[in-house]
């Protein structure tokens, strides 16, 4: 194959770290404000928040689930936001969700989608 | 194009503006004043909302369709009302309640000693000692388990002129019984751990335990003042493997067997569980014999009956000492081994308090939802029966079908619940996937289920008719357990583990006691002589049905592979 891998750039990856269980809240927020896709897998884990809760902390469950989201950049705030007021991040000992800017990244991209923005050098 | 935008969309997306805040300063600051978390009555809502519920549902699932079940059998088949349904809805809700907070309370409270206990202890004692911590916790885990209290719930209605010795157990010696159970369960597990250590194996156990437990049914069965007994007997078996003793006694016996056999036998959990069916009822009937050659004065209790019950005998309270006379000396007992024993440190003090706190409200609240709920819930159902096949005095018109046919709709009836209880218990679900992965998929996840469930059926169904017609305990019994001991000498061993334990594992709290309740009502309303002996067949049931099943699938494993051979030579 002599055709160019397309490598995307200006994406971000949101991470959502939520308790067992929330993670299809969270994927469901982020599609609404315009994610793509996500994907989920299981850790356990227990946070700085979770440990000053005394005996409240019984209610946090140590069974987490984690949330990758890449995202364009432009979307990515507005994701990030929506995410925060779903998961109810505010309220200690739900989890918490943080950003980080990728070099690049490269899947599948469209060839007509290609053909009609000509090619960026 | 007009497009649609939630209002609330909108203002959820406008309203945030992020301000910036360096975490090194966060850190500095919580660092120079640590300080509790202050929590809003909004983040306590968000976090005690889904803690609450989902445990919550999880009892209801359990509760709610054998309830239903009863009433709509009383409502639709036998027309009649259910009598005080206000208190009984109010029972049942402190059930559900009681179980949520008591599961809960022995998962933070207890189970965190019995797995610390289980993994250091085997390294650090002898074995003596460590079979001697074993046989106290399995005494001490039966008196914490919440069915035990239907025992004495049951015990109310029993009348003490036609049966005095069953009587004597039940009320003014109750004590004796449910020590009685106890230690069977200390010994099971003591057996158990025995087991681990020289590695016998389960069916020569069965074997050397069935014998003296059936020869002695045998004895009792000639008293008739003892006879009796032998009902509550086999009963006791059932009402012992519940949730307390099942995961406390396990966790122990997988961290003595990890540390002390040769190699991870993936079978090696089993056991435990059928043995603690079988030695209760053999404690029970020396308890019995016992009491009849001690010559109890079998009616010197009819005058304290009369006497005026101190403050600490009356409901409420006599719940709440009973609860924390269940809980606490099991709690003590596992802190000092832990504490002075393995000297090791108790973690998180302040989760462990609130969860014995927990599990001692739960059971409190329990065993009011048990006398107001589950009891006469299940003492009306069964004393309604009858009314379908006989002439009933409170019921209009009765018997309200042919003899026969009403016979049929009562036995249709209890296996229905039999079968309908055991289907929807979730140890069942589970120890059905352990099953599927330890037979290569031979014995599915639905057959062990369907096969256990149709056992039980069939077993509460054949109790039904014990107490209708009266048939003594023994000629049901005795038969029973020979046909189920022939079947385990000729069954292999890992069919014998998984059949003897799925009859422990599908007698729950809520079902002990309303199987109780309902014999005992159902004995009341025929005038059968006790109503004892339906979780007995109800537990016989699924190791025939099972052991059975298994023998099929074998058979059909040869079949299938001597087709295969025959067609590869043809």
């Amino acid at each position: 194959m002599n055709e160019d891998i397309i490598v995307l750039t200006d994406v971000v990856l949101i991470t959502v770290i939520v308790q067992r269980g929330v993670a299809d809240t969270v994927v469901r927020a982020a599609q609404k404000a315009g994610a793509q896709g996500a994907t989920i897998f299981y850790a356990r884990g227990t946070g700085v928040r979770q440990r000053h809760l005394g005996v409240l902390g019984v209610a946090v469950n140590a069974e987490k689930e984690v949330v990758y989201i890449v995202a364009s950049s432009d979307q990515a705030d507005r994701i990030f936001e929506r995410i925060f007021v779903a998961a109810k991040l505010d309220t200690p000992g739900m989890g918490m969700i943080y950003m980080t800017h990728l070099e690049k990244m490269a899947t599948h991209v469209p060839h007509d989608l290609i053909a009609r923005m000509g090619n960026h050098e | 194009m007009a497009k649609k935008l939630r209002y609330g969309d909108y203002l959820g997306a406008v309203r945030h503006r992020q301000r910036k805040l360096s975490y090194n300063e966060v850190v500095a600051h919580t660092r120079l004043s640590p300080r509790k978390t202050r929590l809003r009555m909004l983040d306590l809502y968000r976090l005690l909302g889904p803690y609450v519920g989902v445990r919550f549902v999880e009892q209801l699932v359990a509760v709610v369709p054998l309830a239903a079940f009863l009433v709509v059998f009383e409502f639709g088949v036998l027309h009649s009302e259910v009598h005080g349904w206000e208190s009984i809805f109010l029972g049942m809700t402190a059930v559900i309640c009681g179980l949520m907070l008591f599961m809960e309370g022995v998962k933070r409270g207890l189970m965190p000693f019995s797995e610390n206990i289980g993994y250091t202890m085997p390294g650090k004692f002898s074995t003596p000692k460590v079979l001697g911590v074993a046989f106290v916790l399995g005494v001490m885990a039966t008196l914490a388990e919440p069915a035990i209290g239907a025992l004495k719930a049951a015990g109310s209605l029993v009348s003490r002129d036609a049966t005095p010795y069953l009587h004597l157990m039940l009320n003014d010696r109750s004590d004796f019984l449910v020590l009685a159970v106890g230690f069977g369960v200390g010994l099971a597990v003591l057996t158990g751990m025995l087991r681990f250590i020289f590695g016998w194996r389960l069916k020569s156990l069965i074997i050397a335990t069935l014998v003296p437990a059936l020869s002695m049914t045998l004895l009792l069965s000639v008293d008739n003042r003892l006879e009796p007994i032998i009902g509550l007997a086999w009963d006791c078996g059932a009402v012992t493997t519940g949730p307390v003793t099942v995961p406390l006694v396990l966790a122990i016996g997988i961290g003595v067997s990890a540390a002390t056999s040769r190699g991870d036998n993936p079978l090696s959990g089993f056991g435990i569980v059928t043995l603690a069916s079988l030695f209760p009822p053999i404690a029970v009937m020396s308890l019995g014999l016992a009491l009849s050659w001690g010559n109890f004065p079998v009616l010197e209790a009819a005058s304290s009956l009369a006497v005026e019950p101190a403050w600490f005998e009356r409901a409420p309270f006599d719940d709440i000492i009973a609860a924390l006379r269940a809980i606490l000396p099991l709690t003590l007992f596992l802190w000092l081994v832990q504490h002075w024993w393995l000297k090791s440190p108790v973690k998180e003090g302040k989760i462990l308090v609130y969860g014995i706190t927990l599990a001692v409200m739960g059971m409190m609240i329990f065993n009011v939802g048990l006398d107001y709920g589950l009891t006469p819930l299940g003492g009306q159902a069964g004393g309604m029966v009858p009314a379908a096949f006989a002439q009933f005095s409170s019921v209009q018109g009765s018997p309200l079908y042919p003899y026969w046919a009403g016979i049929g709709i009562a036995l249709a009836f209890a296996l229905l619940l039999g079968f309908g209880a055991t289907v929807a218990e979730p140890a069942l679900n589970a120890m059905g996937v352990t099953v599927q992965n330890l037979t290569d998929g031979a014995f599915t996840k639905k057959r062990l289920i369907h096969a256990v469930a149709a056992g039980v059926g069939l077993g509460v169904a054949l109790g039904v008719a014990k107490v209708i017609f009266s048939i003594p305990m023994v000629m049901l019994i005795i038969p029973a357990y020979l046909l189920t001991l022939a079947l385990t000498v000729i069954s292999s061993e890992e069919y014998v583990n998984l059949a003897w334990d799925s009859a422990g594992v599908t007698t729950g709290p809520v079902t002990v006691p309303l199987v109780l309740a309902l014999g005992l009502g159902l004995g009341k309303a025929v005038g059968a002589q006790d109503g004892f002996g339906i979780l007995a067949m109800a537990s016989v049931g699924p190791i025939l049905s099972v052991l059975l099943t298994g023998m099929w699938i074998r058979w059909r494993v040869k079949q299938t592979s001597a087709i295969v051979e025959r067609m590869n030579h043809g």
